[in-house]
């Protein structure tokens, strides 16, 4: 095929680089504000917007189905659960949360570090594979029906072995979260006495 | 001049800047919900990283034209979503259990078991 080439980079290409630096920067910019936002509200908003970048890069990379699910799991589920607890933390507090930052030195160092390191090994192990940007040959059978197959053959058991674990998991943050038992014990007989005594006069005021 | 296409090495060139934004946060958030944001962060570069490896990896291109659908890294990206999910949820209600008991937030205020 002969096509028309810019820079060594077809049309096709070219828009692929478009789409990666949109999706990439909106992943980047919002992770700086999930950072540093003032307000732990903000911080929560500033995520959804990263996870929404995110999976776009999902879909420039044909994961069709991981696309779907971090929109929906994620960004839908998972960062308006965070956003729900703020809420109820602030309604508990009665105030605003903010975060300010700590231990600046001690973050600058750790993540600087991490750079550091993997930057470097990164691109030697890339240079030696020489910069792969092939994509895999497929069969021909669509994204979803790829990962639907897997999961109800070769990845059976991690599959029903994860549905145990949110299971637990949900349990587990039921019992966590909720009020403690003793004062629920320690309200009750007020509650059946004050109950016994109020009833009367409530049905004696309709009639 | 000839730029590269879109390869392997810019999406793990994003991970690694959004695992060390992650990290961070981790380390310098004052209040436990931005240590978990954090966390999220570092969760969702690691399944770029799966997802990239699968689409662009050598375990892919190791036999060329043989038309093997592999996309062993997608079921793992899905995993560490999962496993997200439910740890969402449970640091939340440690948080909320934290406010309960210890009416704060602040990872740092809640040494008790320091030695």
């Amino acid at each position: 095929m002969n096509l028309v080439q810019y820079y060594g980079l077809t049309a096709e290409q070219w828009l692929e680089y478009v789409g990666f630096l949109g999706t990439a920067g909106v992943a980047l910019v919002s992770g700086l504000g999930v950072l540093f936002a003032r307000r732990v509200l903000h911080a929560a908003v500033w995520l959804l917007f990263c996870l929404l970048g995110v999976a776009g890069l999902f879909a420039l990379m044909g994961a069709h189905v991981l696309f779907g699910v971090q929109i929906l799991v994620y960004a839908g589920a998972i960062a308006v659960m965070i956003i729900f607890a703020v809420l109820l933390l602030e309604r508990a507090t009665g105030r605003g949360i903010l975060s300010g930052n700590r231990h600046l030195f001690a973050g600058v160092v750790s993540a600087g570090a991490f750079v550091v390191v993997m930057a470097p090994t990164l691109g030697v192990a890339l240079w030696a594979a020489g910069w792969p940007s092939q994509t895999a040959p497929t069969t021909g059978q669509t994204n979803v029906a790829l990962i639907g197959r897997l999961f109800l053959t070769r990845h059976l058991l991690a599959f029903e072995l994860m549905s145990v674990v949110l299971l637990v998991a949900m349990i587990g943050a039921i019992v966590l979260a909720r009020a403690e038992r003793r004062s629920d014990a320690e309200e009750a007989p007020e509650a059946q006495g004050g109950g016994a005594a109020h009833v009367p006069t409530e049905e004696a005021r309709p009639s | 001049m000839s730029l590269p296409p879109v390869g392997l090495a810019h999406y793990l060139a994003v991970a690694v800047l959004l695992f060390a934004m992650g990290l961070f946060a981790v380390v310098t958030r004052r209040h436990a919900i931005g240590v978990l944001l954090g966390i999220e962060l570092m969760l969702n570069a690691a399944s770029i990283n799966l997802v990239a490896f699968n689409r662009f990896g050598p375990l892919v291109t190791v036999k060329p034209g043989a038309g093997v659908d592999m996309a062993d890294g997608q079921i793992f990206a899905l995993m560490v979503i999962a496993l997200a999910a439910c740890e969402a949820a449970v640091g939340l209600a440690i948080i909320l259990r934290l406010y309960q008991t210890l009416a704060t937030v602040e990872p740092d205020d809640a040494d008790r078991m320091r030695w």
